[in-house]
C-alpha cells in the first residue's frame, strides 16, 4: 500500500505445481559437538516464529491469529516437556528492551538467514554448492553465529541458546475438495497444506551452530496439545544428547 | 420494458455520473476512533502484522531521533486531524528511495528517500494523508480477499477445464484467468485512486495547502526525466502503465489531484521553513545515501532543488562528492570547485577538505591536494580513513 509503484505482488495460483524440493527433511550436529543425556544444561529459547492459517482454494495464505496464539502456546509447553525428558531445562529469553532489543532482532535475523542458507546450499539436493556437498562427505557442519551471542539478554545464565520457525497452512475446506476432485477427475495431484519448520541450537559462548533440523512436511496439529507434541517430537528429530522419539 | 429502458439509461447515464462524483474530493467521515479487528482473515492478518511490527520497532534501519520522529507524526495529526492521528504509530527507516506504507494494524513506515523529495509539509502531508486513507479504508483486507476470490474462481475453472481438454476450453481458460488478473491489478490501483482522493480530502480540510499533492508528484516526474536524461534515455512515459501496473501513471494522477484541491486552499502556508528546520540534521545523511544510489541526474536534481532557496555548504559538498563519484576529468574539475564553495561558507565541515584534496590529487595538482587533506586530518583525525588519507599526504602517517 505504498504510494509508489512496487513489483506487483504474486497472485499465481499453485494448482498443478509440483511437490517442492524442501519437502524432506535433513539434520546435522556440530563434528565433535556432544551433548550427554541428563547433563542438566540450561537452554534459553528465543522468541520462536510461528504463524499457522489455512490455505485457499486457490492456494494463498490466511493467516489466522486464534490457530497462531494456540500453536504458541502448546509448541512452548511441549518443548519445556521433551527438554525436560532430555535433562534439560528451559529458559524463556528475558523481554528486551532498547539496544539489547535491537541485538536480540539482528541474531534473529542472523539465525534466519544463516539456517536458511544452510537449508538452501548444505542440506537438500539440487541447490548444494560444491563445497557443502564435499562437507556432507566428510561430515563436516560448521556454520557461526559470531561470538555476539554471548552478549545477548539472558545468555549469561544458560548454555545454549535455541531458534524456533514454525510455519503451517491447513488446507481450506475448499483446498481439500478440489485436492479430491482433481485426483478423482484428472488425476492431478494437488497439495493441501504446507507445514514447514526448522529448529537450530546454538553456543551461547561461542555462537557455533551446534545442531540444526529442518523438516518441510511435518505431522502433528500445533492447534491442540497433542498434536503439537508430535510436532516439537519432529522438530527436535535427532537431537543431541537422547533419542526424543522412542522416549515417549 | 419501461424498467429495461430506466436501467439501459441509467448504464448510459452512469459514467458521466461517475465523472462528476470523481470531480470532488472524498470529504472524510468523522472518525470512528479506535478500530479493533473482526473476522478471522482480519484478526490473522493484524496478528501478523503485529509481529512484524515488533521487529521494525527492533530493527537498525529505523532512524530512532525523536524529533524527526515527532515531527513527521505532528505533520500527519495536522493533515489527517488530531482524533485520527491517535491510531497510527510512525516509524522513519532508512531507505533512500521514495515511498511510505501502512499496514491494516496502524504500522506507518515512512522511507528517508521521501523526506528528501518532498519540499514542505504539505506535500508530506499529501503522502501521508494517502497512507493513511489506505489505512481508514482498509484497503489491504479488501484487496487481500478480491485475491483469494480471484484465485479460486482460476483453480475451479482449472480444474474444470483440465477434465474436459479441448482446444476451445483451454483458449476460453486463459481468457479467463487473463481477465482476473486485470481485475485484480485493476483493483489495486482503484484503490490507489480512492486514496490519493482521502488524501487530498484530509488536505482540503487541514490548514494546509491541498495544491501540494499535484505539485508533489509533477517534481516527482521531473526528477525522473532529469534521471533518464542523464542516462541518455527517453523520456519516461507518464501517461502509461504496464499491464501488472500497482499505481496509477504519474500524470493521472498529479491532474486528478490538481482538480481535487479546493481552490480557496492555495493561500495557505505550506510550512516549507518549518520542513527545512526540521529536516537539516538529517540532510547530510539523507544526500549521502542518495548519492550512493548512483543515480546522477536524479541526485543532481534533488540537490538543485534544495539550493532553490540558497546554497548550503552541506548542498555544496553533497553536489561535490556526486561529481567527484562519477570520476570523469571533468567532473573532477567541477567537484573540486563545489568543495571550494562549501569550504567557502564553512571553513570546519571536515568531509569537504577531505573531498577537495582527493579531486585535487586526481586533477593533476598534488600541492594544494596535499595542503587539503592536511586540514582534513588536522579537523577530524580521529575519523575511521584518517590512517588511509594520511598514506596520501607526504609525512602525513607522521606523529
Amino acid at each position: 500500500m505504498g504510494i509508489v509503484r512496487r513489483t506487483a505482488l504474486a497472485v499465481g495460483v499453485v494448482l498443478f505445481a509440483a511437490a517442492p524440493a524442501a519437502a524432506q527433511e535433513r539434520s546435522a550436529t556440530r563434528s565433535g559437538f556432544e551433548l550427554p543425556a541428563h547433563s542438566g544444561k540450561r537452554i534459553l529459547v528465543f522468541r520462536p516464529s510461528v504463524s499457522v492459517g489455512a490455505q485457499s482454494t486457490g492456494g494463498m495464505f490466511e493467516p489466522n491469529g486464534d490457530w497462531t496464539e494456540k500453536a504458541k502456546r502448546n509448541i512452548q509447553l511441549s518443548l519445556e516437556r521433551l527438554q525436560g525428558r532430555l535433562g534439560n531445562s528451559v529458559v524463556v529469553a528475558p523481554e528486551a528492551y532498547g539496544e539489547d532489543a535491537q541485538r536480540v532482532q539482528e541474531h534473529m535475523a542472523l539465525f534466519a538467514a544463516v539456517s536458511q542458507a544452510v537449508i538452501e546450499y548444505q542440506f537438500f539436493k539440487g541447490n548444494r554448492l560444491p563445497t557443502k556437498k564435499r562437507d556432507n562427505k566428510n561430515q563436516v557442519f560448521d556454520w557461526s553465529l559470531g561470538a555476539g551471542v554471548a552478549t545477548l539478554p539472558g545468555a549469561q545464565d544458560a548454555d545454549y541458546g535455541l531458534f524456533v520457525y514454525n510455519r503451517d497452512a491447513y488446507g481450506s475446506t475448499g483446498r481439500k475438495i478440489l485436492q479430491v476432485l482433481a485426483l478423482l477427475g484428472p488425476g492431478i495431484a494437488v497439495k493441501s497444506g504446507e507445514h514447514a519448520g526448522y529448529a537450530g541450537l546454538v553456543d551461547l559462548r561461542t555462537g557455533d551452530l551446534l545442531w540444526l533440523n529442518a523438516d518441510g512436511a511435518m505431522g502433528g496439529d500445533v492447534r491442540d496439545e497433542e498434536g503439537s507434541e508430535k510436532r516439537v517430537r519432529q522438530l527436535l528429530e535427532d537431537f543431541p544428547g537422547g533419542d526424543i522419539k522412542q522416549d515417549s | 420494458m419501461r424498467q429495461a429502458a430506466r436501467l439501459l439509461a441509467g448504464a448510459l447515464l452512469a459514467p458521466s455520473a461517475a465523472l462528476a462524483a470523481a470531480q470532488k474530493a472524498a470529504v472524510p467521515p468523522p472518525y470512528a476512533g479506535v478500530y479493533q479487528p473482526q473476522g478471522v482473515d482480519e484478526i490473522g492478518w493484524w496478528r501478523e502484522d503485529d509481529e512484524s511490527e515488533r521487529v521494525l520497532a527492533a530493527s537498525s534501519l529505523v532512524i530512532r531521533d525523536e524529533a524527526l520522529t515527532g515531527y513527521i507524526r505532528g505533520v500527519l495529526c495536522a493533515t489527517v486531524g488530531a482524533d485520527r492521528c491517535h491510531s497510527v504509530r510512525v516509524y522513519v527507516l532508512r531507505e533512500p528511495t521514495f515511498n511510505a506504507t501502512m499496514s491494516p494494524n496502524g504500522t506507518m513506515r515512512v522511507f528517508s528517500g521521501l523526506l528528501l523529495r518532498v519540499r514542505n509539509e504539505a506535500e508530506l502531508g499529501a503522502v501521508l494523508g494517502h497512507e493513511f486513507g489506505h489505512f481508514e479504508r482498509r484497503h489491504s483486507l479488501n484487496l487481500f480477499r478480491t485475491r483469494r476470490t480471484g484465485t479460486d474462481v482460476l483453480a475451479w475453472t482449472g480444474l474444470l477445464v483440465s477434465m474436459a481438454p479441448s482446444y476451445r476450453a483451454a483458449r476460453a481458460y486463459r481468457d479467463l484467468q487473463w481477465s482476473i488478473y486485470g481485475h485484480l491489478f485493476r483493483y489495486g490501483r482503484d484503490q490507489e485512486r480512492e486514496a490519493d482522493s482521502l488524501g487530498v480530502g484530509y488536505l482540503n480540510q487541514s490548514s494546509l495547502p491541498p495544491q501540494a499533492a499535484a505539485a508533489m508528484w509533477q517534481n516527482l516526474m521531473d526528477e525522473a526525466a532529469a534521471s533518464a536524461r542523464a542516462r541518455g534515455l527517453r523520456k519516461p512515459n507518464f501517461k502509461a502503465i504496464a499491464f501488472t501496473a500497482s499505481h496509477p501513471p504519474l500524470a493521472e494522477r498529479a491532474d486528478t489531484l490538481a482538480g481535487l484541491a479546493r481552490i480557496d486552499g492555495e493561500g495557505r502556508d505550506n510550512g516549507s521553513a518549518r520542513y527545512h528546520a526540521a529536516l537539516a540534521p538529517w540532510l547530510p545523511l539523507l544526500l549521502d545515501d542518495q548519492i550512493k544510489l548512483n543515480d546522477f541526474g536524479a541526485s543532481d536534481y534533488l540537490i538543485q532543488n534544495l539550493a532553490r532557496d540558497g546554497w548550503s555548504a552541506d548542498l555544496w559538498l553533497a553536489r561535490g562528492e556526486l561529481y567527484r563519484a562519477r570520476g570523469n576529468p571533468r567532473d573532477v574539475e567541477h567537484a573540486a570547485a563545489f568543495y571550494a564553495n562549501a569550504i567557502a561558507l564553512n571553513d570546519a565541515l571536515a568531509p569537504a577538505h577531505r573531498g577537495l584534496g582527493l579531486a585535487l590529487l586526481k586533477s593533476g595538482k598534488p600541492g594544494d591536494g596535499h595542503a587539503a587533506l592536511r586540514r582534513y586530518l588536522q579537523l577530524s583525525p580521529d575519523a575511521p580513513d584518517a590512517k588511509l588519507i594520511g598514506m596520501l599526504v607526504p609525512g602525513g602517517n607522521a606523529p
